[in-house]
């Protein structure tokens, strides 16, 4: 048992808290288990693979415990099956025709099976666990389901069975609503410390690499992120992306091992491209490595900005044609603006703004915006949908020559609808009368506009 | 030496063995407290239609956790003590028969039918007798029962957990036709319902509630702090007889009960714990962890395990996941609880943003922390913000309150929510926010890295 200990602890740092207590709950195998255990934490504090490293070591036959992600076992019926084939050590292969233990389509089937499971096998006094990973997604099965997994010891007649929960969300949000169980014994997994980062991630540490020096690189990156992210498992995918850029410049002799704050200013554009577009996973890892191998410091310093700036441009994936970018263009200000305004932004050969300074309806705006703190505005509150006409309305207004008459406008809006980037409000078998909400981003439509050089920023109302 | 301790090490590892059992549920404990009178009509109830066959029907009502099952699961065990052996699997004809349904697991009549007929065991083809009514089902499994060359068939004891549930089946004939048995005296039989509604009888539609007999048993949490803390005293002591340890060690080990108990940091918890909610099960879940401590080296409870557990209690297991969250997330916190002390009950991610970057833009030249306070752009923050919608400490608002009725929870992720809202994009979901005012300041105040600025803002 403390070999067992030891080798958990020392494979998971800073757990040494939740490993001890889960260990002392699950005693011997004869012990009496607790009716349900509810493992909660935030994402990527090691939950799942401390409670599934547990589990192999602590049964090695592996018949006394069930992992069922509830993501994958859908149905309360591959939850039921998946569970007796682990219990009974039954595997599906093409010898028994892929044929599960025993068909479970209901609770009194299940409660039923592992009653005669377990005395035909005569382990009814064996502890036996079910481990059930996002167990938050239980709570959609079905009102009973959860109530009667955490009652499953009582209607089974007493066997020695546990249901271990494990879930990212607090026991507060599962509480049945008619009360029908008992609260579960608890672990939380809080965050790592900075301490019991640098810990786990000393792991990483390649091996002809001194370790103090990658360290000292993880706590710099560590202090550069943690303010918007704790969660170890993008840090850890940060060092590893950054770390080679980071010690680069000692391969190529431009610095040394010792000048770390050297080595720090040289990587510093890495930094500031991987706080965005890699953290965002805008560009995957092997875009990354291959773009970033392109350049280094010491042959071109330039060149690091370069290959950054290449990183970054490549998002301008919305090539659509000319006309189209107008047509997105109109849904968005047809979205965003109020249609009352209208006329004074798209009547033809009118200045906006000029119109706007003439009429002298900026201080009733301003008055009302005042009064709602301006957080109303339809740029905060979103799209909102619009008829189809109006946007048309727009676009032969906006778009300065008149249209080619060999467009087809229609069939322009139907395609840019299964784009998903105008979406359909309006029933799906109406013909007239289309109602459509523009999907588009203030950023993404800014970069359109630009790119048809048309300002969209006149036409916009109530936007900052 | 050596030999005495190995045999106290044997001793505790029993009674770690005997003291889980009972804290967990799974073993009976020695005596019930303040059950008697609920326990004496259960027990003439049942013990009536054994001996003198009389059709009986019962009602168990009282608040969860209060010992209800147990009262039944005692008199049941005094009737088999009384009346001998009762599985039916012996060679000897069975005096009674005991059925046990519970409305979490029997969801429908046919498969509560199913089961009683396995739990009587009847090895007989079901599917057949499924065919015809329920009722026509039920005698024909009843007279099954009948052993050859006898007249009268043998008691059945029908034990209904949760009979709130079984009264939602529709038409409830499960309900009309065990009632209706027991009313017409041709089978004995007793049914005892168990449940937790108060209201319950109002669930009966009048063809059952007529064949009822209206006989509701009272069980009442506690009534005395002392009672409440006998029952931790109960699961706790170990019994030199019936756990299996020895005399001396069982005393040394009930002395050493008797101290954790009286300490004042446990007498004071269990205290509250009896003024907010009377519940047994979580005044036992309080002592699992030190239970779980005992083996050969540690032998005796440990009032530190005790406090270590009562202090997790405590804690606000919410508070806890959001003690460490990053900075960033801290602020989207802070700018919701604006928003909200603002007069907005609902709002998107855009709004948020928008205030928060209206509070850094104003508040960015006054600190100059160096780096602390850097804006982040947009998709930084929703991705930030998304981390809170996953812990469920925002939750997208469904537009229309009706969703409210099925016990659905909803999945928790922004896409969430009804169809209207699935139209926009994710960005402009309303959400809301899980925590309140007061404990958003909390949670700022306790945590050191705050810089002063948010810390001041989250305080207005």
């Amino acid at each position: 048992m403390s070999t067992l200990c030891d080798r958990l602890l020392t494979k998971f740092p800073g757990r040494n808290d939740q490993i001890e207590r889960l260990l002392s709950l699950l005693g011997e195998p004869e012990d009496p288990a607790p009716p349900c255990v509810f493992v909660y934490g935030p994402s990527a504090t090691g939950k799942t693979s401390v409670i599934r490293d547990l589990f192999s070591l602590y049964d090695t036959s592996g018949s006394h415990y069930a992992y069922i992600n509830s993501v994958e076992c859908f149905t309360t019926r591959l939850l039921f099956e998946r569970t007796l084939n682990a219990w009974a050590g039954h595997v599906p292969c093409a010898e028994n025709r892929f044929s599960n233990y025993a068909k479970c389509d209901n609770l009194v089937d299940f409660v039923n099976t592992v009653r005669d499971l377990l005395v035909s096998s005569g382990k009814q006094h064996e502890a036996h666990y079910m481990v059930i990973d996002q167990a938050e997604r239980l709570r959609d099965r079905g009102p009973m389901l959860l109530t009667s997994l955490l009652r499953l010891p009582e209607l089974t007649g007493g066997a020695n069975i546990s249901v271990v929960l494990i879930s990212n969300v607090v026991w507060d949000k599962f509480r049945p609503r008619h009360g029908g169980a008992a609260d579960p014994l608890s672990i939380f997994f809080p965050y790592y410390t900075k301490q019991q980062i640098l810990q786990v991630l000393a792991k990483d540490c390649p091996s002809d690499e001194p370790q103090p020096f990658f360290l000292t690189f993880v706590d710099a990156v560590y202090e550069v992120f943690h303010r918007n992210c704790v969660d170890l498992n993008e840090l850890r995918h940060l060092v590893a992306m950054l770390y080679p850029k980071f010690v680069q410049p000692v391969f190529e002799h431009q610095a040394t091992r010792n000048e770390f704050a050297r080595l720090f200013k040289l990587c510093q554009p890495y930094f500031a491209a991987a706080s965005e577009r890699l953290y965002l996973r805008e560009i995957s890892t092997s875009e990354w490595q291959k773009y970033s191998a392109v350049a280094s410091a010491k042959n071109n310093p330039e060149d690091v900005a370069t290959s950054i700036y290449h990183m970054a441009e490549n998002s301008d994936g919305m090539d659509l044609p000319h006309y189209t970018k107008f047509l997105l263009i109109s849904a968005y200000l047809a979205s965003y603006n109020p249609s009352r305004l209208d006329v004074q932004y798209f009547a033809r050969g009118k200045d906006p703004s000029q119109k706007r300074k003439r009429k002298g309806g900026g201080a009733s705006a301003a008055a009302s915006e005042d009064a709602l703190g301006g957080k109303d505005r339809q740029q905060l509150l979103g799209p909102k949908s619009f008829a189809i006409e109006r946007m048309l309305a727009i676009f032969y207004s906006v778009i300065a020559e008149p249209v080619d008459s060999t467009v087809d406008v229609q069939t322009q809006i139907a395609s840019l609808i299964t784009l998903r980037l105008l979406t359909k409000t309006s029933a799906g078998d109406r013909l007239d009368g289309i109602k459509c909400k523009c999907n588009v981003s203030l950023d993404a439509i800014r970069a359109i506009s630009r790119s048809v050089r048309f300002e969209i920023d006149r036409f916009l109302y109530n936007f900052t | 030496m050596p030999s005495q301790m190995s045999i106290s090490g044997a001793d505790a590892c029993r009674a770690r063995r005997a003291v889980l059992g009972r804290l967990y549920g799974r073993a009976p404990l020695p005596e019930l407290v303040g059950l008697d009178s609920p326990l004496d009509l259960v027990f003439s109830l049942l013990s009536r239609t054994v001996t003198s066959a009389e059709g009986n029907t019962g009602l168990l009502i009282g608040p969860r956790g209060c010992g209800k099952s147990a009262v039944v699961q005692r008199a049941l065990g005094m009737l088999e003590a009384k009346h001998g052996h009762t599985a039916p699997a012996s060679a000897s004809t069975p005096k009674y028969h005991v059925v046990r349904l519970s409305g979490f697991v029997h969801t429908t009549d046919r498969i509560a039918l199913r089961d009683i007929a396995r739990q009587l065991l009847i090895e007989q083809d079901l599917e057949n007798i499924l065919i015809g009514s329920f009722a026509d089902a039920f005698t024909y499994i009843l007279n099954l029962l009948r052993s050859s060359g006898e007249e009268a068939v043998p008691p059945v004891l029908f034990i209904l957990e949760e009979f709130d549930l079984l009264a939602q089946h529709p038409k409830q004939s499960l309900l009309y036709t065990l009632f209706d048995i027991a009313q017409s005296q041709q089978t004995p039989i007793a049914v005892l319902g168990i449940t937790a509604r108060i209201d319950v009888m109002d669930l009966l539609e009048k063809r059952v509630k007529s064949r009822f007999s209206h006989r509701q048993i009272y069980v009442q949490c506690p009534q005395k702090k002392h009672d409440f803390v006998e029952i931790a005293r109960l699961a706790l002591h170990v019994d030199s007889a019936s756990d299996g340890v020895a005399e001396g060690f069982a005393q040394q080990f009930n002395t050493q009960v008797d101290e954790v108990l009286a300490a004042e940091s446990v007498a004071r918890y269990m205290e509250q714990i009896f003024d907010f909610g009377k519940d047994a099960r979580q005044l036992l879940n309080l002592f699992v962890a030190a239970a779980c401590q005992l083996s050969a080296q540690v032998q005796f409870l440990q009032l530190a395990c005790v406090e270590a557990s009562i202090a997790r209690d405590v804690a606000s297991a919410k508070m806890q996941v959001l003690s460490s969250v990053s900075l960033l997330e801290l602020s989207l916190i802070i700018s919701m609880k604006s928003l909200v002390q603002g007069g907005s009950s609902k709002y998107n991610f855009e709004m948020v943003y928008n205030e928060y970057k209206t509070f850094m833009s104003r508040h960015l030249l006054v600190a100059s922390a160096g780096g602390a306070m850097k804006v982040y752009k947009k998709p930084v923050a929703l991705k930030a913000f998304e981390t809170l919608v996953e812990l469920e400490i925002v939750r997208p608002v469904a537009t229309s309150v009706a969703a409210d009725g099925g016990g659905s929870y909803g999945r928790n992720d922004l896409l969430a929510g009804s169809a209207q809202a699935a139209r926009a994009p994710k960005e402009y979901r309303m959400v809301q926010l899980m925590i309140e005012p007061g404990q958003v300041v909390e949670l700022v105040l306790d945590r050191v890295d705050v810089p002063a600025v948010i810390r001041r803002w989250a305080q207005q």
